[in-house]
């Protein structure tokens, strides 16, 4: 009961004429990151940050939150028709989808990605409403020995997921915690790392590291493919916007199953839309009566994956929300809008603010509908965007970078900074290091860090508070079991392989 | 290769992270564990890193020679390339407040796709002109962002 009422609050402040046009504004620009290559849903709603600042925090929320799911679906667009995804979830879509494109289906390719993620998402959007009130309220226990562990649970499992290497992922996260210090320490006043330069008093400013990894990396990229001439062709849309009714009775499980996978994943750290994405395809290619199709065009290695992709959106907004913690590169941008906007996320949030929170949640559910308008009857419009050359693009797009930097602090050492994270964000990309751990950690350093300052307080300095409660053993565990796992199970794998072939 | 050049980075960095954080002065007014604290077990995390980066490279098999060689004699243009995109955008940024944003700009933007959209001569200078002065004026004029004009006289 009390959850209904606070989703009929929400609808009164998401229905605000203002709030549905930041809601439009959201899904559009969404869509919009997710087809044009070089800026993701980090980056751009990095960018979009300074843009907001005089708004109302609620509807400068609903827009980013719109662009963040609002990528995703977008993202399905370049799978399908280029095979080269817009975003990293939507990897797995690009091997049947542009299949199907290669045999004239690439409209009920689109559709049935457009109509799977706003299935997906509504019922990732249901999950985030009816698990968002208990979590919070559980969170209310929770110390600031609890909240240190579970930080370290949150990074440790983004460190080690996020991939190939643990180690690259713990110096990748480690690297982030450090970049946090710089600047005065809140509690003593004392100036740390700052070099004398004065900005660097308050600290290294996230957009500009964000913008710098996300969105300049991203370019170094596409030029460097550009002069090795590796940018695949593309397939005009062929074949009605629609689905057949085989085609229909095909996707509607997948769907419903990718939507639960992407929200359950969705609400763990690390995993995030990929590893729904894969975890769906994989489940759909076990369950399917033509597993001999996937990969040669099957419509549900589209429908799961593309549905488990867009439901993790939702699922990743409840840690978010509840817990004040991310679980990836796009949800950390979200806590560091919130922070800029003086809201602090967490169970205080659902007392505190619940116009922030359920407006948020329930505009989620009006974003899908404007999404699915969006992506199908006006998909020719976004389509024609690939059009436009990548030559031209790479170059607007490290300008728009430059303004919205700018703009923050008026800062020359913020472009430079920019771009220096932009270099590192390409150089990290050639060592096969991942940026998520560094983004995450960066945000939650500071953070991080007062909730270890103030638990050693409240010990005297005795580290035993750690592993003081069931729920400091629990995460402290499972932050060992996730560094631990990786190393683990390949080599639990060589050696079944190695019993295997004995038995041979 | 890489992963040497990693490893070496993180031992140099605990290394200087450390050093910098033993170097600031003790307050007397401050929580017990004082802004040290944080920063030490930092530096020790990533001197346990790079132990575990050396693990790693000391288990994975050693690359064969052949691809070493075909690496050596393959093409670098691309790194060339992106290495002049990073130092022409350094000079951009530069310039950015003494030039004044749009034409600042529009010059690193024609420079970028004379490049990259060759003998487009008309379609560059008009996508880098236009979009420089229409982005000025939506940024600076509509939503108040703070650019630099310049010599410009609006």
């Amino acid at each position: 009961m009390e959850t209904l009422t606070h989703i009929l609050n929400g609808f009164t402040v998401c229905l605000q004429p203002i709030n549905l046009w930041y809601t439009f504004i959201g899904v559009f620009l969404g869509t919009v990151i997710g087809v044009l290559p070089g800026i993701g849903p980090a980056a751009g709603i990095a960018l979009l940050i300074p843009v907001t600042f005089g708004m109302n925090p609620t509807s400068a929320l609903i827009m980013m939150a719109g662009l963040y799911y609002g990528a995703r679906y977008g993202g399905s667009t370049t799978s399908i028709l280029i095979r080269t995804p817009g975003e990293a979830s939507s990897v797995m879509t690009s091997i049947d989808g542009y299949e199907m494109a290669l045999k004239g289906r690439a409209g009920a390719a689109l559709a049935v990605s457009a109509i799977g993620s706003f299935i997906a998402g509504t019922v990732g959007v249901v999950g985030l409403t009816l698990f968002a009130l208990p979590l919070a309220k559980m969170a209310l226990k929770f110390g600031p020995a609890e909240y240190f562990t579970l930080m370290l649970f949150a990074m440790t499992a983004v460190a080690s997921l996020s991939g190939r290497s643990v180690a690259k992922g713990m110096l990748s996260m480690i690297l982030g915690l450090m970049i946090s210090t710089v600047g005065i320490d809140l509690q003593s006043g004392q100036s740390r790392y700052t070099m004398g330069i004065l900005e660097f008093q308050d600290g290294v400013g996230f957009i500009v590291v964000m913008v710098g990894l996300f969105a300049v990396a991203e370019v170094f990229r596409g030029i460097e493919s550009l002069s090795m001439g590796t940018a695949p062709p593309m397939i005009r849309i062929s074949g009605k916007l629609w689905l057949t009714r085989e085609e229909w009775k095909r996707s509607l499980a997948p769907i419903f199953r990718g939507g639960i996978i992407g929200f359950v994943i969705g609400v763990l750290p690390g995993a995030g839309g990929t590893v729904a994405s894969i975890l769906s395809y994989s489940m759909e290619k076990r369950l399917s009566k033509h597993p001999e199709e996937f990969g040669k065009g099957a419509i549900e290695g589209v429908a799961g994956p593309e549905s488990a992709n867009n439901s993790d959106t939702a699922g990743a907004m409840v840690p978010l929300l509840t817990l004040g913690v991310p679980g990836g590169g796009a949800t950390a941008v979200m806590l560091g809008a919130f922070i800029m906007y003086g809201i602090q996320p967490g169970p205080m949030l659902f007392q505190n603010r619940p116009d922030v929170v359920w407006g948020l949640v329930d505009s989620m559910y009006i974003g899908n509908i404007m999404l699915l308008i969006l992506n199908l009857p006006l998909i020719g419009l976004f389509v024609r965007m690939l059009y436009i050359p990548r030559s031209m693009l790479y170059p607007l797009i490290l300008a728009i970078s430059a303004i919205g930097i700018y703009a923050i602090n008026a800062s020359m050492l913020d472009l430079c900074l920019m771009l220096f994270f932009g270099i590192v964000g390409y150089v990290f990309d050639k060592l096969d290091i991942p940026v998520a751990p560094l983004v995450l950690s960066l945000v939650l350093g500071g953070i991080m860090e007062q909730s270890f300052r103030q638990a050693m307080t409240l010990s005297e300095g005795d580290l035993v508070i750690f592993v003081s409660s069931g729920i400091t053993v629990t995460l402290v565990v499972l932050s060992a079991i996730s560094i631990a796992m990786p190393l683990i199970l390949p080599r639990i794998k060589a050696l079944k392989a190695a019993s295997a072939e004995d038995e041979d | 290769m890489a992963n040497r050049f990693i490893f070496v980075f993180a031992v140099i960095l605990a290394a200087v992270y450390i050093y910098a954080t033993e170097q600031f002065p003790v307050l007397e007014i401050s929580d017990p564990l004082g802004p040290k604290a944080f920063p030490r077990l930092l530096g020790i995390g990533m001197l346990i890193t790079a132990g575990a980066l050396l693990a790693e490279m000391l288990r994975a098999p050693k690359a064969g020679t052949a691809g070493k060689g075909q690496k050596a004699s393959g093409e670098f243009h691309h790194y060339y390339v992106v290495g002049a995109v990073a130092i022409w955008t350094g000079l951009y940024l530069t310039v950015f407040e003494w030039l004044g944003y749009a034409i600042a700009t529009s010059i690193y933007l024609l420079a970028m796709m004379a490049y990259f959209h060759r003998d487009k001569w008309a379609a560059n200078l008009l996508t880098s002109v236009l979009y420089s002065f229409v982005s000025y004026w939506m940024f600076a004029k509509l939503l108040d962002v703070p650019l630099t004009r310049c010599i410009l006289p609006f």
